[in-house]
């Protein structure tokens, strides 16, 4: 069974607000003012993989290829993938190709997937860290013609297809698709991110890996754009959240305990 | 004129789908619009609900329609069935905007909606405008660190609604003209199954999206045994207990009560953080709060800046005081 695992490349989501300055045409956070890292939800998809090649190891050998899309600088968090012990990372190059959005990256995404086949199972994280759009996995199903399920966090193999726990807004759903499916992953408990070995770190820098180009995939660039509604960047701005934190001060906890309420009451919020 | 339509793939019309209703009628006055509003699966079948929708949507704009798509097999939610009638509904209607509330379902349709139109999309959006017959839409990015201004130059386009972000339409008073829709739909397209559902319990009587207060715990909580304190607050104020997503990730409480970006958005009179660092992903989910209280014992955590009122403390020592001070009052109030 071959497993494809799509991951991201994207700035640190955990820089504070105060560090976060944005590019000078204000289109993007300007460069360098946090380190590039793999998007946490395509963490969480590798770990679902991992997970499912380890319970599988009696059965079925499963093969984890990670993909990632855009220039070489991202091959980074193929390599982030390969040292938690992916079998194979490839790097689609974005370098002189359209600008990125989510239906050029969903159809680069499913013609190496077709270049892959067979392909049992694609994960995708719920979203990026960084522009949130959660829509890739979806328009990556669409354009592959396969089962999709949103908001998943563990993945088992069934009969014909996979068992999918699913996020819903009350808890969570058990959803059976047929095989091949596509598979959006979100967070829980059981799929929190393992921490890579320090060998598989060192093997991970040197590994070689195999570059896809657009032409090679998709044939003219130019036509990924044909189409398609795209959205026009005009700015970002960045909101003000600042408020003049009151501090409650006291001798004791019963004394900052009694002033919390009463300034509550005065607010009229108790 | 331009039509906005609103659609709604959920079982019931709640708060949110008022919101994103409320969206569509704010961008239909600046846009000499039209909304109109879709209800698919059990919700159309459903005499009552349907009402609210149509009578929704009448108060949005003169002359809405309401579209009713009932057919046996939308009963159950399928997502390729769901998405298979809605591009047959967009196909006879044509709308220049299509809206959907931020719900799970609806995230999950709306891109693969988004995918077969040729459309662009907007998941999480805060701000709608129409400009010279654009639409310019407004969503927190990196982690609500900032926020993009986007343009979609031609329509359609296709956006979500982010939760608590829009002021939710009240019930309307008069009915809209009701239009039923027939879809063909294939069996075979059914790729997917729900065999389980599973609740989740809240800590409390009181929904976490509902609540007018909320106290919220995080990595600072230290293990579960913390959030039963936090319940015990939140059960004498009437409120809800969330959690951040390290406190869901560390299996403390369940993932549902995950508050933030990637959470339920939440807009109460109240929310006490306790123990939670306030990084931008969880703060985005709180963006309504109209009073936020944090406890944290460092002084320098980053919620403190967004908080109205802190109290630098560990919470072991200080929510207890907290109960009591909070028992004592109600107490009050009941004598
Ligand atoms: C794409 C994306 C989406 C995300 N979505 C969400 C989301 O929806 N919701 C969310 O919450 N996070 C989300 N996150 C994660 C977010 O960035 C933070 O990692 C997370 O919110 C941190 O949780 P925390 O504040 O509980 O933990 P920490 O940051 O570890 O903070 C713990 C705090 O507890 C305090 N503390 C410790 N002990 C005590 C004590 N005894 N008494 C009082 N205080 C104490 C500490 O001083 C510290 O400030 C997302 C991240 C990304 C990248
Ligand atoms: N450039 C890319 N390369 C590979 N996978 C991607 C890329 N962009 C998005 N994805 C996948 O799609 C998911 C959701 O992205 P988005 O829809 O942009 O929020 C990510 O978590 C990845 O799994």
């Amino acid at each position: 069974m071959r497993v494809v695992v799509c991951v991201t490349q994207i700035l640190d989501p955990e820089i504070p607000p105060s560090e976060f300055r944005l590019n000078a045409e204000r289109t993007a956070a300007a460069e360098g003012i946090g380190q590039q890292v793999i998007s946490i939800f395509d963490e969480n998809a590798l770990e679902v993989a991992l997970q499912l090649r380890e319970r599988m190891i009696e059965r079925e050998q499963v093969e984890i290829v990670a993909l990632t899309v855009g220039p070489s600088s991202s091959a980074d968090v193929l390599r982030k993938a390969l040292s938690l012990r992916a079998d194979r990372a490839i790097l689609i190059s974005s370098e002189g190709g359209p600008s990125l959005d989510g239906f050029v990256v969903a159809r680069l995404l499913a013609a190496a997937v077709g270049k892959l086949s067979p392909v049992d199972l694609v994960l995708c994280g719920r979203e990026t860290g960084d522009w949130h759009g959660g829509q890739v996995g979806s328009f990556l199903a669409e354009a592959l013609g396969w089962a999709c399920v949103n908001f998943v966090s563990r993945i088992e193999v069934s009969e014909g297809g996979f068992l999918m726990r699913r996020q819903s807004d009350e808890g969570w759903e058990i959803v059976w698709a047929m095989r091949p499916a596509v598979a959006t992953i979100t967070n829980d408990e059981a799929n929190v991110p393992r921490l890579p070995k320090v060998r598989d770190t060192m093997l991970a820098a040197r590994a070689p890996i195999p570059v896809w180009t657009i032409s090679e995939l998709v044939g003219d660039a130019a036509e990924l754009w044909g189409g398609s509604g795209r959205l026009r960047m005009r700015e970002l701005v960045i909101p003000s959240t600042s408020k003049a934190c009151e501090w409650i001060e006291g001798e004791t906890v019963q004394e900052k305990a009694a002033r919390l309420v009463r300034a509550l009451q005065e607010r009229r919020i108790l | 004129m331009r039509l906005i339509l609103v659609v709604l793939p959920t079982p019931e019309i709640g708060r949110s789908e008022r919101e994103a209703i409320g969206a569509a009628r704010a961008l239909a006055t600046a846009f000499d619009g039209e909304v109109n509003v879709a209800l698919i699966g059990p919700v159309a079948e459903s005499i009552a609900a349907y009402r609210v929708g149509a009578s929704l949507a009448s108060e949005a704009s003169a002359n809405a329609r309401t579209f009713l798509i009932a057919h046996p097999m939308l009963r159950e939610y399928a997502p390729e069935l769901y998405v298979s009638a809605l591009e047959q509904l967009l196909a006879a209607v044509r709308p220049d905007v299509v809206l959907f509330p931020g719900r799970t379902i609806a995230l999950e349709i709306a891109p693969r909606l988004a995918y077969r139109l040729g459309t662009a999309m907007v998941t999480d959006a805060i701000g709608l405008r129409a400009e010279d017959g654009a639409v310019v839409i407004t969503k927190p990015v990196y982690g609500g660190k900032a926020h993009a201004v986007v343009v979609a130059p031609r329509p359609p386009v296709v956006v979500c609604v982010r939760p608590r972000a829009f002021d939710p339409i009240k019930e309307g008073i008069a009915e809209g003209g009701i239009r039923w829709i027939e879809v063909t739909l294939d069996p075979l397209l059914r790729r997917t199954r729900l065999l389980e559902r599973i609740q989740e319990e809240s800590a409390t009587d009181t929904a976490l999206e509902e609540a007018r207060i909320i106290v919220s715990g995080g990595r600072g909580m230290g293990g579960p045994e913390g959030f039963q304190l936090l319940g015990e607050l939140a059960r004498w104020l009437g409120g809800a207990v969330g959690a951040s997503r390290a406190a869901c990730d560390a299996g403390w409480v369940p993932a549902s009560w995950q508050i933030g970006q990637t959470g339920k958005k939440v807009a109460p009179d109240l929310y006490i953080a306790v123990g939670i660092s306030g990084a931008s992903q969880h703060v985005v989910g709180i963006s309504g709060a109209r009073c936020i209280v944090a406890i944290n014992k460092d002084s320098r955590a980053p919620i403190f800046k967004v908080a109205d009122l802190g109290i630098v403390e560990e919470y072991e020592r200080v929510v207890p005081a907290l109960i009591e001070e909070v028992k004592r009052l109600r107490g009050a109030e009941r004598a």
